[in-house]
Order: structure tokens, then C-alpha cells, then sequence
């Protein structure tokens, strides 16, 4: 680390962003200003490294187009067109709208929209949860991402951090399935490369040769929403060839006999032809998975991105148990280690507040919700942003802006700039940043507790979010103390302090710090499942899932604490391949418009749409560009650099052709993140992908997702 | 876009920077190193480890400059990759007085 001049200080800080590795910051600030940032040189996970996103944090801070004082709209909107107001004003219109409305079509009528646009336990996720329940508002049911995920790996394993990730360092094999590790999870790959150092095997399976992939030993370029196959099939194997740990089955896991008898449906000839993958390869991969222990399996979070993909996280979450990966450090599944924190979700959400009944509305629905064709009854009358920016990361963008259009509608966005969501706000609350404010940051990508600690005031009228809902709760007159408490009580209410993960670490430790592990065994000795003990109704592996006859659900944390209105619809209790709703194989009829699959992951120098508006990641990124395999390109004329035209029926967008081999045939990849106004056109990926549900939790299906691309015409 | 090696690396050769690189995208020759832009993940753990403030963003290379993004490509296709550290250049030390870098980290 760059050794601080006397006129400087370092505060330490904590990374506020989506990302598994909540990495502990150290901020040098001189003068009241931030000069830079830099990754802890000490803390195990971070290790002296940020990344593309976060190097130049300060520029983000204090970037001339930031939002620095309350707005309000001037021109149509979404025109871009705003004027300041005072905070008391921008306050006292948002109090007295939402009055009018409550009167007239009750609370229901506003709707919350954000999601994890900070992760922060004051500022993140559950940031308003207290304030909109107690309002009375609209359930906003929030999916994006490892919703689906969750429920697949709790009906299977129940809520477990199952692995340290730096206990992968002692794996002799590590798939890392659907995972752009050194793009999405950067601080974990020395561990995984430590492993590879010491003899073990890294395979990649993922549609694109992504760089993790190029420095993997073995890369499964596997058609995209086929996995769940391919994972059914490595069970057949391993049952067929008596590679099976019997003795872990027999004492820690239930329904062995069914899953065996689905498992027998998927020889590898049959899944060799869905995947798209050799006969061989199939084989290989079992075999080599269940004989080379420990082996661990890392998910990433776009696993869940097609028609099947909940129970593609089943299948692989029961992967493990039947090869005894359990029993040893560095074996098991990696699929969040948040599990790990004993967080207070109900002190956090504040369910308790909710009316019975309250309806809920999911976030892929935003579109129809605001435009009608949901007939929602009340219809929304406002909607209230923050923490996410929709245009950008939802499906259904042109519905979406057609909804955001309506003059009669009562939109306020809390943002750090102008998005494209924010352009259609009649009010614009200025937001903090990081170094203006104070957090405490748990991690869904490691075992430590960070503290965040401000580094600066905030710029011009910025406010951090607890600081924005406590405006909103007196200026809605809620006078119960609760909405009232500064951050260092919110703080101590986020978490149960008693509990034995947090035994030694307290608010006053973790100021001098920064950063404390959780309370649990060493990573090299962290085998949770070497005997069973896990969290399930049975205490075992659920095979076959006791959970699914309650049928579909969304975990209450990812819908504002709130149970009511689950989707309810049947669950297979074993664990199934859905084939995706899009492909040529299962829809040949959709496929003769529409012959690609698109995936449209995030980019590496973008944090989903945060930082695509800066310079210096969209240097790094490029303008939006669209990879598409030689043999594709060739069928339509594309040159490498060609500006072309990407649609289905839902939409259409501009970008530049990435002609490259590392995609297989007949798939194409668009980074999603980039701004609508900086964009070619007047729309991105989000614009073609699906609001269909995958089988489990309500995930998304943005890679499920047929399109047809051509030259643009100039 | 990628971070690139420099001229203030040549005559050094100090290698700090492969012990912080968490991909190996570090390769060498005799007298400096080289970084491999298709390997690199632009984290930037090297740029403040360097004792002579060798490694730069290309976002941030001064005008003229930029020549250093084809340079790296070239050499680092054509040389080995350097994990461990190894000594610096015989003259390194001098080196780094003369470009203005008296005191060690």
C-alpha cells in the first residue's frame, strides 16, 4: 500500500457494490476530499485488490454529473429536463402526493421498486422495507438474482454457507459452473489458483470461453438452460460406474432410490444430444468429479437464468452428497456463504407492519404494472425508485418506458446520477456514496464483517438511504422511534450480536479493524457436512425434497419480509430438467424467426448499469458489442466491427459484432449494463429479454432468450 | 483497455507486481516486464506496489504514450511469464534515484 503524506489520512471503508466479495476499501483522504482508494493489503479475501469497477472510486464521487441536491422535473418526461428544489420541498410534494393517493386508492397504489444497487445492511437491500410496510404500499417482490437459486439450494441443503471459499484451496477439483469467476467473483480466484498450483483441476462450463475459462484446464462450452441435464447425467454415471459414496448417502441424505431412478433417464447419449456436449466429455466429467476428492462446485448467480434453472441448482446441490464431496475441507457446493451471518431479517424488514394480504407484485412485471395490462386494482399511481435502475437491468424496457411515460403517474427516484430511469422521475432525491456514509457490510461471497466507515461529509445534499427513509418517515408523520434511529443502533438491530458466529466481534472491534471473520472453524478445517448436520426438515440431503409439496416460493427476504401470495404452483420433489422455453431444439417453430441464444451477462467493468456511465470503464468496456461465432457471422455478413441489429419480438438494439470463436456456434453474448441514452439507438439487451419466470423462486430468464441479428441498416 | 507496463520498469525490473497478480499476466525479458493484456484483469493490486510507478491504466497513459499497449502485447506473446519475484537489474537502485524515487516503500 502507497504510504499516506502527513497531509493525508486513510479512513477504512468497505465495498457498497452487488458483488460476492465485499472487499474491505482503505480510502486516502486529504484535505476533506478522497484522493483514492485501495484494496485492504491485509484482509484475507481482498488481498491489496479492487477491481476495473471500484479502482478509481473518487471518480465516481466526484464526477460533474452526479446528483448533489433534490430535483424536479421541468420537461416531459424523460426528456432529462430537471430544476433544484429544496429537500423540504421535494419532501413536502412527495408527503402531500402520496396522501392524495392513499385517500384516494389507498396505500396499494405506490409502489417500491430497488434491489441491491447497495448491499450495505443500513443501506442496502432492506433500506425501506420498514417504511413501505408500514405504509402500507405495494409488496415489491425482488428476483433478480439467486432467488431461484435459493430455493432450489435450500429445499436441497437448507439455508448453509456449506464451504469457505478459501477452503477451496485444498480442492483437487473445482467446477466452476456458470461463473465468469475472474469478471464476478475476482478475490476468490487466488484460492481457486492455489488449488490448480497444488495439482487440481479446474473446469469451466459456461457457453463462452470467458477468461476464467481460458485459464481453466478444461472448458464445457454447454448449450445455454441444458445444464440440469448435463448435471442428471453425471449423476447416471456415477450411480451406473459405483462411484457412489454409499455410506454418506445411506447415513446423511433421503430419497437416494428416486433421485437414482430420474437419474437413470439421462444416459450420456441422451444428454450428449441436449447439450450440445460429446458423449465422452459427459462421462469424463463424472467420472473425474466423483473421484477426484474433494471436489467443489461454485455457481455463479446467472445459473438460474433459464426455464429450468432452479431445479439445475437442485440437481447440483445434491451433487456432492452422492461423491461424499462433504466430508473434507475444499469439497461441497459454494453457493452463498451469507447463510453465515446471523442476520435479524425480521428487525431488518419490519414483516410484523405488513396488512395481511398486502399484494405483491414482482419486479418483472413493472412494465405491465405501469402501463395497465397487469389491471392491477388499485392501479399505481407513483412509484418509488432507488437502489436500482430498471430500465436498464429489468426485462420488458420498451413497456417499461411506455409505463414510465404516463403523465398521470408519480415517479421519485433516489440515484448518484441521471440514469435512464431517472430521467423519467418528477423528483430526483441526491443520493450518497459510499465515502459519505456509514455501513456494515455482511458478504454473500465470504465469511467477513466489514465496517464502512465515512470518509468525507456528503457532496452538496446528498443523503445516505437510512438518512432519506428517515425523511420520508417524518414527513409521512410516522413519529415511532424505530424510523428515527441513527445508524449506529440501526447497526447493532441488523444482527443478532449474540450469537456464536459473532462471539468477540463487536461494533467497537470492528472500528479498529475494519474487518473481523465470522466466528466459525478455520477454512482449513471447514467441513460443516463431513456428518451430516444439515439445516432441512430431515437433517439430511434432501434428494428428494420434503419442501416441495408446499409448492413454489420466493424466500420472505427477497419480497420485503412478507409470505403472503407465494406462487404456490407444483414443485418436483426430484430434482428435473426443464428444457428452456426458447431454443431451437425445444422451439423449432420460434427458432425459424429467431435462431440464436442470447445471454447477456455483466460486464467486467461494470457493476450491472453502475460505472457505464463513466469514461473510464467504458474505455476499458467498449461501446456495446455483441459476440457472435465466425460460423454465424459468416451465414449473415457480419464483419468483425459491424454495427448490427439484435431482436426478437420483444424488442431491438444496436451493437457492434465481436466476431470470436470462444462463443459456441449459435449463441450470442451482449454484456447488459449500458445506458440507454449512451447507446446506439434506443434500447439494450434488456430490451429482448423475457419476463417469464424459471421453474423456482421467480428467477429471471434472461438467458432463455431466442434472437435473430443482421447488419444494421445504415 | 488494459494496464501496460512502462518505461520506468526498464533497468529495474523490481517485480514486486507478480506478487500481487492474481492471474500470472506478468512476463519478462532481461531488463523489464511486460504485461498480457488478453490475461489481465485490469484489479490494478500492481500499480501502487511498483517502486518506480512503472504500471499505468492505458486510460491513464499521458498522450504519446499509448505505444506501450502494442509494446506489451508483443513482448509478453513472446517471453515467458514471470510469477515469483526475482532480483532486480545490477543497476536498479540507481535506477530508481535517477527517476526521482529516493525512498523505499
Amino acid at each position: 500500500m502507497s504510504t499516506p503524506t502527513a497531509a493525508e489520512r486513510t479512513v477504512l471503508g468497505a465495498c457498497p457494490h452487488d458483488c460476492p466479495d465485499t472487499c474491505s476499501m482503505v480510502v486516502t483522504v486529504a484535505g476533506g476530499r478522497v484522493t483514492g482508494v485501495q484494496g485492504h493489503p491485509d484482509h484475507p479475501f481482498t488481498q491489496g485488490r479492487l477491481c476495473a469497477k471500484t479502482n478509481h472510486y473518487e471518480e465516481r464521487v466526484y464526477n460533474p454529473e452526479r446528483v448533489l441536491h433534490p430535483l424536479r422535473r421541468t420537461g416531459a418526461k424523460g426528456t432529462g429536463s430537471f430544476e433544484r428544489i429544496s429537500w423540504d420541498e421535494a419532501l413536502d410534494t412527495i408527503a402531500t402526493r402520496w396522501r392524495a393517493s392513499i385517500a384516494k386508492h389507498g396505500p396499494t397504489s405506490i409502489l417500491p421498486y430497488s434491489y441491491l444497487g447497495h448491499q450495505g445492511l443500513l443501506n442496502g437491500l432492506t433500506v425501506g422495507d420498514p417504511f413501505f410496510n408500514k405504509l402500507g404500499a405495494t409488496v415489491s417482490e425482488r428476483t433478480f438474482c439467486d432467488s431461484g437459486a435459493c430455493t432450489g439450494y435450500i429445499m436441497t441443503l437448507g439455508p448453509t454457507p456449506g464451504m469457505d471459499p478459501e477452503s477451496f484451496r485444498f480442492s483437487k477439483y473445482i467446477v466452476l459452473w456458470a461463473c465468469n469467476m475472474l469478471s464476478t467473483n475476482a478475490h476468490m480466484w487466488p484460492f481457486v489458483m492455489e488449488a490448480q498450483r497444488r495439482g487440481a483441476k479446474i473446469v469451466v462450463v459456461d457457453p463462452l470461453r470467458t477468461k476464467t475459462a481460458q485459464l481453466a484446464d478444461w472448458h464445457i462450452p454447454i448449450r445455454p438452460g441444458t445444464d440440469a441435464a448435463l448435471a442428471l447425467g453425471m449423476m447416471q454415471v456415477i450411480i451406473r460406474d459405483g462411484l457412489v459414496d454409499r455410506d454418506y448417502v445411506a447415513k446423511y441424505t433421503v430419497g437416494y432410490d428416486e433421485l437414482a431412478e430420474r437419474a437413470a433417464d439421462y444416459p450420456p447419449e441422451r444428454v450428449a444430444e441436449i447439450t450440445g456436449l460429446p458423449v465422452e466429455d459427459v462421462v469424463k466429467l463424472a467420472r473425474e468429479y466423483a473421484q477426484t476428492q474433494p471436489a467443489a462446485i461454485r455457481i455463479g448467480v446467472g445459473i438460474e437464468r433459464s426455464a429450468g434453472g432452479g431445479q439445475l441448482v437442485r440437481a447440483l446441490s445434491c451433487l456432492p452428497a452422492l461423491v461424499g464431496a462433504w466430508r473434507k475441507p475444499g469439497g461441497g457446493i459454494l453457493q452463498l456463504p451469507l447463510w453465515a451471518f446471523p442476520m435479524n431479517w425480521p428487525g431488518l424488514q419490519r414483516p410484523d407492519l405488513l396488512a395481511a394480504g398486502t399484494r405483491v407484485v414482482n419486479q418483472w412485471e413493472l412494465g405491465k404494472a405501469l402501463t395497465g395490462e397487469s389491471k392491477l386494482d388499485p392501479p399505481i399511481e407513483s412509484l418509488f425508485v432507488y437502489n436500482s435502475n430498471p430500465i436498464v437491468v429489468a426485462p420488458d424496457q420498451a413497456r417499461t418506458r411506455k409505463g414510465l411515460e404516463r403523465e398521470d403517474l408519480f415517479t421519485v427516484v433516489s440515484e448518484h446520477f441521471i440514469t435512464d430511469t431517472a430521467r423519467y422521475a418528477d423528483i430526483i432525491l441526491p443520493a450518497a456514496t459510499q465515502v459519505e456514509e456509514d455501513d456494515l457490510m455482511f458478504s454473500w461471497g465470504h465469511f467477513y464483517l466489514t465496517l464502512n466507515r465515512k470518509a468525507i461529509e456528503p457532496l452538496g445534499e446528498a443523503v445516505s438511504n437510512v438518512e432519506l427513509f428517515r425523511r420520508l418517515a417524518g414527513a409521512m408523520g410516522f413519529d415511532d422511534p424505530f424510523f428515527h434511529r441513527d445508524d449506529r443502533q440501526m447497526m447493532l438491530d441488523s444482527m443478532d450480536w449474540t450469537s456464536p458466529a459473532l462471539q468477540g466481534i463487536t461494533l467497537e472491534s470492528l472500528q479498529a479493524t475494519g474487518y473481523a471473520r465470522l466466528a466459525l472453524p478455520a477454512h482449513d478445517v471447514f467441513a460443516p457436512h463431513a456428518e451430516g448436520n444439515f439445516p432441512t426438515p430431515s437433517g439430511k440431503v434432501e434428494l428428494k425434497a420434503s419442501t416441495a409439496a408446499g409448492g413454489n416460493f420466493v424466500l420472505p427476504v427477497f419480497r420485503q419480509g412478507s409470505n403472503d401470495h407465494q406462487d404456490g404452483s407444483p414443485v418436483d420433489a426430484l430434482p428435473t430438467f426443464t428444457p428452456p422455453r426458447e431454443s431451437p431444439l425445444s422451439n423449432p417453430a420460434l427458432a425459424q424467426r429467431f435462431p440464436l441464444s442470447m445471454l447477456s451477462p455483466k460486464s467486467h467493468a461494470f457493476l450491472n448499469s453502475e460505472y457505464a456511465n463513466l469514461r473510464r470503464q467504458l474505455g476499458q468496456s467498449g461501446p456495446q458489442h455483441v459476440i457472435i461465432h465466425p460460423v454465424d457471422a459468416a451465414a449473415r455478413a457480419i464483419a468483425d466491427g459491424a454495427m448490427v441489429r439484435v431482436e426478437n419480438a420483444r424488442g431491438a438494439f444496436h451493437a457492434a459484432a465481436r466476431v470470436s470463436a470462444d462463443i459456441r456456434p449459435g449463441v450470442v453474448v451482449a454484456p447488459l449494463g449500458y445506458w440507454v441514452s449512451l447507446s446506439e439507438g434506443d434500447s439494450t439487451p434488456a430490451a429482448l429479454n423475457p419476463t417469464a419466470y424459471a421453474d423456482l423462486g421467480r428467477a429471471p430468464t434472461f438467458s432463455d432468450n431466442l434472437v435473430e441479428i443482421r447488419v444494421a441498416s445504415p | 483497455m488494459t494496464h501496460v507496463v512502462t518505461d520506468n520498469c526498464e533497468r529495474c525490473r523490481f517485480t514486486e507486481c507478480v506478487t500481487v497478480c492474481p492471474v500470472e499476466c506478468f512476463h519478462g525479458g532481461p531488463t523489464r516486464l511486460y504485461i498480457d493484456a488478453a490475461v489481465c484483469i485490469d484489479c490494478g493490486a500492481c500499480v501502487p506496489v511498483c517502486p518506480v510507478r512503472a504500471i499505468s491504466e492505458t486510460f491513464d497513459l499521458e498522450p504519446g504514450q499509448e505505444r506501450w499497449v502494442e509494446i506489451n502485447r508483443d513482448f509478453a506473446a513472446a517471453l515467458p511469464v514471470i510469477r515469483a519475484r526475482e532480483a532486480p537489474t545490477a543497476g536498479a537502485e540507481a535506477r530508481r534515484i535517477e527517476l526521482g524515487f529516493t525512498a523505499p516503500r
